[in-house]
């Protein structure tokens, strides 16, 4: 599929891209003195629920000098058991707090109920992109979006299962996502590292021939509209007893395929926020600086060949 | 239940159930692993979820994982995650019933002082994230020109004393601080004495120190709102001259404040 059209006169440059890094412990007080040129720092949510201490006050050091995007990652927006009333409390409490540039989580799930117990994996848990996991995931971004009184974005996840559903009854993911977003007015965070994690796993169980192709694919059916930011990470490869699996661990740099997928991702979506995200073995604060110049650089090269 | 309802449960059960063999077999009904094998992208929840259980549980009992061997502390965070599994999205709250759970352990019980290890270990991890207090050191001043009947102590965040029938104050200094020896502990558990901790944050740092005497009689009346004359009355023991101006230096006094009046009936 094309680009998507600019609008008349539009002129998309470097200084529309806002590009942040994923702001985690071993960087609080490095940053905080070096303050680095960034456009926004993206943190973790629920490490910011406390209601005193230390890190809600290296948070508020940090929203003093550079806006901030809150990621969450339990809301479990996609439980059939629905919302933990209590969690969407913290976050609201935090939004409050921070007054946030975005507000996110994923299209996943983590909390349900065994053995008569309500318990919490967690984890991001996919849920199955059929008729009835749809229904129950606009149900509770529409109840986010109303106790936040702002706009959510949801992000695709890297999924290491997959539901045996009814054809009839499942749509595609894209399609499946171009749908929450119409449904809830819900903005969509890209996960550009994710989709190709799935499609190299997809490669492995034989379900798929050409990974690129297939994540060009998948960003071409996602409606522009409804992008709102972008991520970008490092995974791995694992074979070990269990078999050969590629997991989205955000531990090392973006790869040259995700990189490729972004400049396809922003000459499709235009200037999009974009996120470099670094979790495990987080290293040195100029490597991900220099990831995130990286997309910077890319990101203003595409946008001047598109304008 | 509906479809989405069973297929969550199914792999909630096969995640969090101990032994996982039936749930397992039963997620298959709903769903098949991605990556070269069936089974492989299961195994990455699996190990995931291990993980983070010995991650969160290192963060809030650094000390019992420093009791425990490296193999037995893996092997009690697993145990845990299966027999309490987290009930929030937030696994900062995780690990509150460990002190049960290690009371409970058979394999644990030759060690009879770590579940109040336990319990120091996560009021010091609550103390971290209480909600934060001014301090007001001029309103001290209150002391010297107000009756002590009409005033109250505001104290730090976080607060709260355990008693424990072993030395817990030396085991928790002797791991976190390195004082007193592990050689001092370790006489003081040959023949053990009660002791009784502070736990409180000064500034951003949760703290705990051995209880001065009358100190608990005196912070439990304070923390339940009576008066500071009627709460001294009760710390006969404590020498209050001395015990204040090393409260107000180490945070734990954060200033004085009046007592809301009585109103009557």
């Amino acid at each position: 599929m094309a680009p998507v059209p600019l609008p008349q006169g539009a002129c998309f440059t470097a200084m529309t891209m806002q590009i942040g890094i994923g702001w985690r412990h071993r960087h609080y007080e490095q940053l905080m003195e070096e303050r680095p040129k960034l456009d926004f720092l993206e943190v973790h949510s629920e490490n910011f629920f406390a209601q005193g201490g230390a890190a809600l006050a290296v948070l508020e050091r940090g929203r003093s000098r550079y806006p901030i995007s809150l990621h969450g990652v339990g809301l479990s927006l996609g439980s059939a058991a629905g919302l933990d009333l209590w969690h969407l409390e913290q976050l609201a409490n935090l939004v409050d707090r921070v007054d946030p540039v975005r507000v996110s989580d994923h299209a996943s799930f983590g909390r349900g109920v065994i053995r008569n117990s309500l318990v919490h994996a967690a984890d991001l848990l996919p849920i199955p992109f059929a008729v009835g996991a749809l229904e129950v995931l606009c149900s509770n971004v529409h109840r986010v979006q109303e106790r936040l009184k702002r706009r959510f974005m949801v992000e695709n996840i890297s999924a290491y299962l997959q539901w045996k559903t009814s054809p009839e009854q499942t749509l595609c993911e894209p399609a499946f996502l171009n749908t929450l977003a119409q449904r809830t007015g819900c903005a969509l965070l890209v996960d550009v590292n994710n989709i190709y994690v799935n499609a190299l796993n997809a490669q492995l169980g034989g379900q798929c021939d050409d990974p690129l192709t297939a994540c060009k694919d998948w960003l071409d059916q996602i409606g522009s509209e409804n992008v709102s930011e972008l991520h970008l990470a490092g995974h791995c490869r694992v074979n070990d007893s269990y078999g050969e699996i590629v997991i989205d661990d955000h531990g090392s740099r973006v790869c040259p395929q995700v990189w490729e997928l972004y400049r396809y991702a922003i000459n499709r979506f235009g200037p999009m926020p974009t996120l470099i995200e670094w979790d495990t073995d987080v290293p040195t604060l100029d490597i991900l600086i220099d990831e995130a110049a990286r997309a910077r650089a890319i990101a203003e090269q595409v946008l001047t060949v598109r304008s | 239940m509906t479809t989405l309802a069973r297929q969550q449960q199914a792999l909630l059960a096969a995640l969090l159930e101990w032994p996982s063999e039936r749930a397992v077999q039963n997620l298959s009904d709903f769903a098949y692993g991605v990556g070269a094998h069936a089974e492989r992208g299961f195994k990455v929840y699996q190990a995931n979820g291990h993980m983070l259980a010995e991650r969160a549980l290192r963060a809030a009992y650094p000390v019992l994982e420093q009791m425990l061997s490296k193999e037995s502390f893996v092997e009690l965070a697993r145990a845990y995650w299966h027999a309490y599994p987290p009930v929030r999205g937030d696994i900062s709250v995780w690990g509150a019933q460990l002190t049960d759970f290690v009371c409970q352990s058979a394999q644990l019980s030759h060690e009879a002082y770590l579940p109040d290890v336990a319990k120091a270990e996560w009021a010091l991890h609550l103390c971290a994230c209480a909600p934060d207090r001014e301090t007001d050191i001029a309103s001290l001043s209150l002391l010297t020109t107000e009756d002590p009947q009409i005033l109250g102590l505001a104290l730090a965040p976080g607060l709260v004393t355990i008693a424990s029938d072993w030395p817990l104050a030396s085991l928790m200094l002797a791991h976190l601080e390195y004082s007193p020896s592990f050689e001092e502990v370790a006489r003081q558990l040959r023949n053990p004495t009660p002791q009784v901790v502070v736990i409180w944050r000064s500034g951003f740092q949760p703290r705990l120190r051995l209880a001065m005497a009358g100190e608990v009689n005196l912070l439990g009346a304070l923390q339940t709102g009576i008066a500071l004359e009627p709460a001294l009355e009760a710390a006969a023991q404590l020498d209050f001259s001395h015990w204040l101006p090393m409260a107000v230096q180490t945070g734990l006094v954060l200033g004085a404040n009046y007592l809301p009046i009585p109103h009557g009936p």
